[in-house]
């Protein structure tokens, strides 16, 4: 066992670190700190500095314009990044699509699209759930029907995040209504400005603008847009599941959370005394920081293994569903924490700008609004309940 | 950065699980030896010492072989594993380390543990003073050259068939203070004993006794020293053990539920239980991860020893009853069995949790290293 990293990585991070410092505006970070609205903009303004740099397709083998880092790489990236106070890397086109592309799509396709996406040429949305599929995804009902050199495409997709700002979307649909759900689906990379496609906001519990409906009437869609074959969709959605996920426990997220919690428990007293001091409140705190700092370890393990070559399969389910417990109980008590504090919703504090007193603390503002909205996290990406079932079916064979 | 062990100590577990397989499969359940005379089994305990479980425990400063968090761990896992009663953590682990920590010491004392001919205890909490650290009541009286004690030990592993005990007393200050008490040695034959078995099925005795001739092993802040380093060695080496001990839970309910029938199926078709049983294997890993860290710091700062292993041993706290109160219940009524092996690892893993401080104690313990 050794629980340092190289001197290599060390030298792997700082070198990440002092990019960062140079070339992440301050106007973003602070955006990211105080939790204010991103606009399209400003993720790209930072993910097309990555791109000059080499460092946007983090996953991407070399020859496709990626990384080739390792996962212990990928690891440190992701954990400075967010420490910086970065925005996310709009993970749609990079991560889910690119590697899909990669292993099943034409040359053709690979050769348009995959410079595209690291160019930040085109902003892609993911057409998987509809309002009747969500943990039951192959269930889903949108159908594309053959018209020789094309499809028309009908049906409804949502929970489309950031759709309002994708002028792509890649779509499963049903190509074969007469067979098991599984076998009929078919991958199709659609065009959002073709005629038929409307998106419609989705206006989440917090009051906010991220997630989208996306409706396709009478869709023309080339045959040329379909990957892979026909009637293989699902082995294509499938594949992303299976391809590595080292971030998914959101180690640094929590980290840093737990960090601004402790900050705030210094800053906020009661009965005279930093709230930090309570028994009561400081063992939550502590219990958390515990099972955080196990949960670090055993994501690195993870990654370790899979730096052996063993897909962490079965970690990754395990990792998702402990690191959304941890995330979401870091939210609670960042919450609790501030009190009364927590009742007041002024929701221009969040845009860019905005120069006003706030009525408690301005960390006080977004908490409350943050712990409504992170009980996503245990529901998206296949549902904690949906991971468990992977884990039994895979590990138990019972 | 790795989370392998390196091909000697591969071979040391496997020798090690060997050996201990081998031989409690001989008997129905471990309450089978510790319900003898002494206990355990001496002859049992010396093939142990033969294959160098015990050297393993002892640094080469020493004349061991290994004693570095990652060799503790490797051995108390598997005692954890096979519910071994012998006293690894009486005469090992917190002897060891109260004398390696103590003024003058010879190898040849360690020698002696290591090669099993003596066995050694150690006596620190009394009657009422729970996890407190420096709550001692027993008294060293100095006389000239010569210390003598009086008072009682309680809950003192092995104490009844002990060649040695290890205890600490006090010879000024009050109760609490961490000056004023020290480590000695006394001799078993000195003490009154009342022996008896644990609720997990292990041995232990109370000891009283009064004005006994002591050998000073340590006194004031070395004796704090030396105390908090044994205190923490044995939280560490049971936390190990206990994850030895909830993989076997794991495993036997995952097989139970593999083979038990109802309502025609195999209940572990039934979706309610295998998400239990995920939350459980979940659990187990992040336990495992902490003791992981703990080892992988043990040979760094005290602050940094003491917060990974509090922190070790509050979470081994938690999922180690969680996993057996699951456990039970998931197998159902076969579970409240006596015959049924499973409440022993049960047992165990709850009781864990009343040696060397509890997940509440080290809870506090991890605020106070991490500056809260």
């Amino acid at each position: 066992m050794d629980f340092n990293f190289t001197q290599d990585e060390n030298d792997f991070r700082q070198e990440i670190k002092d990019w960062l410092s140079e070339n992440l505006s301050q106007r973003i970070s602070n955006k990211v700190k105080k939790f204010q609205r991103l606009d399209k903009n400003d993720y790209e303004e930072f993910m097309k500095a990555l791109s000059a740099q080499g460092w946007l397709a983090v996953n991407w083998p070399k020859k496709h314009g990626g990384t080739g880092w390792s996962n212990t790489q990928k690891h440190i990236f992701e954990e400075e990044i967010v420490k910086a106070g970065a925005p996310r890397i709009v993970p749609f086109g990079l991560n889910m699509l690119g590697p899909v592309l990669m292993e099943f799509g034409n040359e053709e396709q690979k050769k348009y699209y995959l410079p595209r996406i690291l160019n930040c040429d085109d902003w892609w949305a993911q057409g998987y759930s509809e309002p009747g599929s969500g943990s039951d995804l192959a269930s889903l009902k949108s159908k594309a029907v053959d018209h020789g050199d094309h499809y028309i495409v009908n049906g409804q997709k949502t929970w489309t995040t950031l759709g309002q700002f994708a002028n792509k979307i890649f779509c499963l649909v049903k190509t074969d209504t007469d067979t098991k759900p599984q076998n009929g689906i078919s991958f199709l990379l659609i065009d959002i400005d073709t005629p038929g496609i409307e998106v419609r906001p989705i206006i989440t519990l917090d009051g906010e603008h991220e997630v989208n409906e996306v409706w396709l009437k009478d869709v023309k869609v080339p045959k040329e847009n379909l990957l892979g074959e026909e009637n293989k969709g699902w082995t294509y959605a499938k594949y992303l599941l299976t391809h590595e996920r080292t971030g998914i426990a959101g180690v640094p997220n929590s980290k840093s959370a737990i960090n601004h919690l402790k900050v705030i428990a210094n800053k906020t007293y009661k009965n005279g005394k930093p709230l930090i001091q309570d028994p009561l409140f400081s063992s939550q705190i502590a219990e958390l920081e515990i099972d955080l700092k196990a949960m670090e370890i055993f994501n690195l393990r993870a990654i370790s293994s899979a730096e052996s070559g063993k897909a962490p399969v079965m970690e990754s389910s395990l990792l998702k569903i402990k690191g959304s417990i941890i995330r979401q109980k870091t939210s609670d008590l960042l919450r609790k924490a501030i009190g009364p504090q927590a009742l007041p919703y002024i929701s221009e504090q969040f845009d860019e700008g905005w120069n006003q007193k706030t009525i408690g603390p301005e960390y006080a503002g977004p908490l409350a609004k943050q712990y409504f909205i992170y009980r996503k996290i245990s529901i998206y990406g296949g549902s904690n309940e949906i991971q468990k079932n992977i884990v039994a079916k895979s590990e138990f064979r019972m | 950065m790795h989370f392998n062990l390196s091909e000697e100590r591969k071979m040391l577990k496997e020798s090690c699980d060997r050996l201990l397989n081998d031989h409690y499969t001989q008997f129905k359940n471990h309450h089978e030896v510790s319900s003898s005379e002494t206990g355990f089994n001496k002859k049992f305990w010396e093939e142990c010492s033969e294959i160098g479980m015990l050297s393993a425990l002892i640094s080469p400063n020493f004349n061991g072989l290994g004693g570095t968090g990652e060799d503790i761990m490797i051995v108390f896992e598997l005692i954890g594993k096979h519910l071994v009663v012998e006293p690894f953590l009486s005469s090992g682990i917190l002897s060891i380390t109260s004398l390696t920590h103590s003024k003058d010491i010879e190898t040849s004392v360690l020698d002696e543990i290591s090669s099993a001919s003596k066995i050694y205890a150690f006596g620190h909490s009394e009657v009422d003073t729970r996890y407190d650290e420096t709550y001692i009541k027993t008294k060293a009286n100095y006389k000239n050259d010569a210390v003598f004690l009086t008072g009682q030990k309680s809950f003192v592993l092995n104490g009844d068939f002990a060649d040695k005990i290890i205890c600490t007393a006090r010879f000024s200050g009050n109760d609490f203070d961490q000056n004023g008490f020290g480590l000695y040695e006394i001799d078993k034959s000195h003490c009154d004993i009342r022996s008896y078995n644990t609720i997990d099925g292990y041995r232990a005795a109370e000891l009283k006794f009064s004005e006994i001739p002591a050998k000073e092993l340590s006194k004031n802040s070395d004796a704090y020293n030396a105390l908090l380093e044994t205190l923490y060695a044995g939280a560490f080496a049971l936390s190990a053990e206990s994850i030895g001990a909830m993989q076997v839970c794991f495993n036997m309910t995952l097989e139970y539920l593999k083979t038990r029938e109802q309502f025609g199926k195999r209940i572990g078709s039934f979706q309610a239980l295998q998400h239990r049983m995920v939350d459980i294997m979940i659990e187990i890993e992040q336990a495992k991860s902490a003791v992981m860290l703990a080892a992988g710091t043990y040979e760094e700062d005290k602050n940094t020893k003491y917060k990974n292993i509090s922190a070790a041993k509050n979470l081994v706290g938690r999922t180690g009853k969680l996993v057996a109160e699951e456990c039970i219940q998931l197998h159902g009524g076969i579970a409240m069995t006596w015959e049924y092996n499973l409440h022993n690892y049960a047992k165990r893993l709850v009781m864990i949790d009343h040696l060397m401080g509890d997940s509440d104690h080290h809870l506090e313990q991890f605020k106070i290293y991490s500056n809260y």
